[in-house]
Parts: structure tokens; sequence; C-alpha cells
């Protein structure tokens, strides 16, 4: 009861300090700052039609390669920890209803998962999405079938794999062209096209198939601590 | 007040919303996988917020084209992205946490877990 009208008290304190401050707040009518910069110079910059995927694999890169490892970290950090866990004997059955759909719809989802991540730089989408539904074909087959997934040398590899493409294309702009990550050591094409924009569908691929990788990784190991015990 | 307007209040509204929700969860709940639900609900809010810190109302996604005259701010859609992945990332360990001490304390009451007491 404390607990709750002390929750209560912190909130409503909370949003009262935020509606003061943002009262006299005015919708902005222009962009200003880094935003204009991105929109006026984008796309001639990176040869990218979607800004987005610009700022992230072009502009910012290197955020981008720093946020691939933070992922990295808390899948081996999962694993780690699940270690300590013991194996559940038996994981519980799927229903048919999951059975069936498992049977079904995997290489639908892997299709649309490429297709995000191959359409990275020309609409809404890119690496981590794609990748994102790439592993949830993988977490649907999982859950539509009775056995515990065993270690995967596959996975593993493509991860590592992915990583290493990332830092070497890293690289190869350093040598090339002084830059760490610089986007034109490929051309940047005709922007709409699917090859064009330089290397970001490239390190739209090793971004996919590393968040795809990795995030299977998390789900397997979760479905090895799981079930009954 | 126009129709625009008021869906841009809204989103901001909704962003609030989530995370007070979340927050008040956090204080107040006490297994503690809802703490984790509530905190990721939180985490969703945060991202509204920055996505729509860059939105200017009649504009459209910063996606260029032929027809599109103005647009809105990509950079705070750029860091959403990292930010919801970061989210996935906390929210990932933060179940896994979970789950060992619920396993090593008997229960998933965070009243019973002892250890990290003082």
């Amino acid at each position: 009861m404390i607990r709750t009208i002390v929750g209560l008290i912190i909130v409503l304190a909370l949003s009262a300090i935020v509606i003061s401050s943002i009262s006299d707040y005015s919708v902005p009518s222009q962009l200003l700052g880094a935003g204009r910069f991105y929109t006026e110079r984008g796309v001639d910059d990176t040869g990218s039609v979607n800004l987005v995927t610009a700022v992230v694999v072009a502009y910012r890169g290197l955020d981008t390669l720093g946020e691939v490892v933070v992922l990295f970290c808390a899948s081996t950090a999962v694993v780690l920890i699940l270690t300590l866990i013991p194996i559940g004997a038996n994981p519980t059955p799927p229903s048919s209803i999951v059975a069936f759909t498992a049977g079904v719809l995997p290489g639908a989802i892997v299709l649309f998962g490429i297709y995000i991540i191959t359409h990275g730089h020309l609409s809404p989408g890119g690496g981590f999405p794609g990748g994102a539904v790439v592993a949830s074909a993988f977490l649907l087959v999982m859950l539509g079938s009775n056995t515990i997934p065993g270690k995967s040398k596959f996975l593993a590899s493509i991860e590592s794999l992915a990583g290493l493409t990332f830092g070497l294309l890293g690289f190869w702009g350093m040598l090339t062209l002084g830059q760490f990550l610089n986007n034109l050591v490929l051309p940047a094409g005709s922007p709409g096209r699917i090859l064009s924009a330089g290397i970001i569908p490239i390190i739209s691929l090793a971004i996919g198939a590393k968040v795809a990788s990795e995030l299977s990784g998390i789900f397997a190991s979760y479905r090895k601590a799981g079930g009954e015990e | 007040m126009t129709a625009e307007t008021m869906f841009y209040w809204s989103l901001a509204v909704t962003a609030l919303g989530l995370v007070l929700i979340g927050i008040w969860g956090v204080l107040t709940k006490k297994n503690i996988l809802r703490i984790a639900l509530a905190f990721t609900l939180a985490d969703t809010g945060v991202n509204l917020i920055l996505v729509w810190s860059g939105f200017l109302p009649g504009r459209s996604a910063p996606i260029v084209d032929s027809s599109v005259t103005s647009m809105v701010d990509p950079l705070p859609q750029a860091l959403v992205l990292t930010s919801i992945v970061i989210g996935v990332a906390v929210a990932a360990l933060f179940v896994v946490v979970g789950v060992l001490a619920a396993r090593k304390s008997g229960s998933a009451d965070v009243r019973r877990m002892k250890e990290l007491r003082w």
C-alpha cells in the first residue's frame, strides 16, 4: 500500500516537472543544425536515398560498429549466465497451431527479412530490423520443435564472419581514402538503385547476418535453460 | 487546433505516459519479470519521445524521392535505431539475471531476494 502511494507521488511529481518544462515548447517549423545538414547533403554525400540509413551506416558508422559490439557483449553474457542454470529436461511441447505454422511460415519470413536487409538504403529497414525478422523465423522453428537446440558452429562462424567484414570494410576506407568506414570506397552509383550507395548494402548484409545470428543464439540459450525442471 | 497539431501533441502525451507507466511499474511491482516488462515500457516511451522531438507536422519520412519536398529530421530516428538495439540487449540480460535470481531464491518476488540487501 505504502509502496503504491510513494510510487504514485514520484510519478506525479515527475510528470509535473516534465509538463512544466515543455509547456512553453513551440512546434519547430524548419530543420536546424545536423538534421538540416543531413537532409540537404545526405544523398550527394552517400548515395543512399534513405537518410536514416545514411546517418546510421555512413555518417555515424563508427557508432554502429560500437552498437554491434554492445549486442555481441549482451549475447555473450546471456549465454555465459545461462550456463549457470541447469538445462531443462523437457522443453514444453508446442501446440498444434505453433507446430503447423512453424512448418509453413519460416521460409516466407526469412525471405521478407532478406528483403528488408537488402533494401535498407532504399526504403525503411536495414540490417538491424531485417536481422531481427530473420531471427524471428529461427525462433518460430525452435518453438515448433520438441528438441533442445545444440551448439551451432554454423551460427558462430556466420557471426564472426559478419563482424570481420564490418571491420575490414572500415579499414579498407582507412587505407584508400584515409577515413575509417568511408562510404565511398565503392562508387555511390545512381541513388535509388539497389546497387548504389557505396558500401552501405554490404554493411547492411553484415549487420543483418550478425544480428540474426546473435538473436538466434540468445533464443537458443533461453530455450535450453527453459522447460520443466 | 487542427488535426495535425492534435496528432503531434497526442504523440508526446503517449510517449510521456509510457515512460511514467514504466517508472511506476519499476517502483511498485514485486515480480522481477514484471519489473523487466515495465522497464521495457519506459524504454519504448523514451524512444518515442526521441522520435517525436525530430518530427515536424506535415512533413514526410526522411526518404528522398522526386515527390518529396520537405522531410522530418533523420538524426533522432537514427539515434532511436541504436537505442532500440541497446534496449533489446539490456532487456535480454535483465530477463536472464532475473531468472537466475528467481531460481536461486526460489521465488520471483524481489522482496525475497536477500543477497543484494544491505
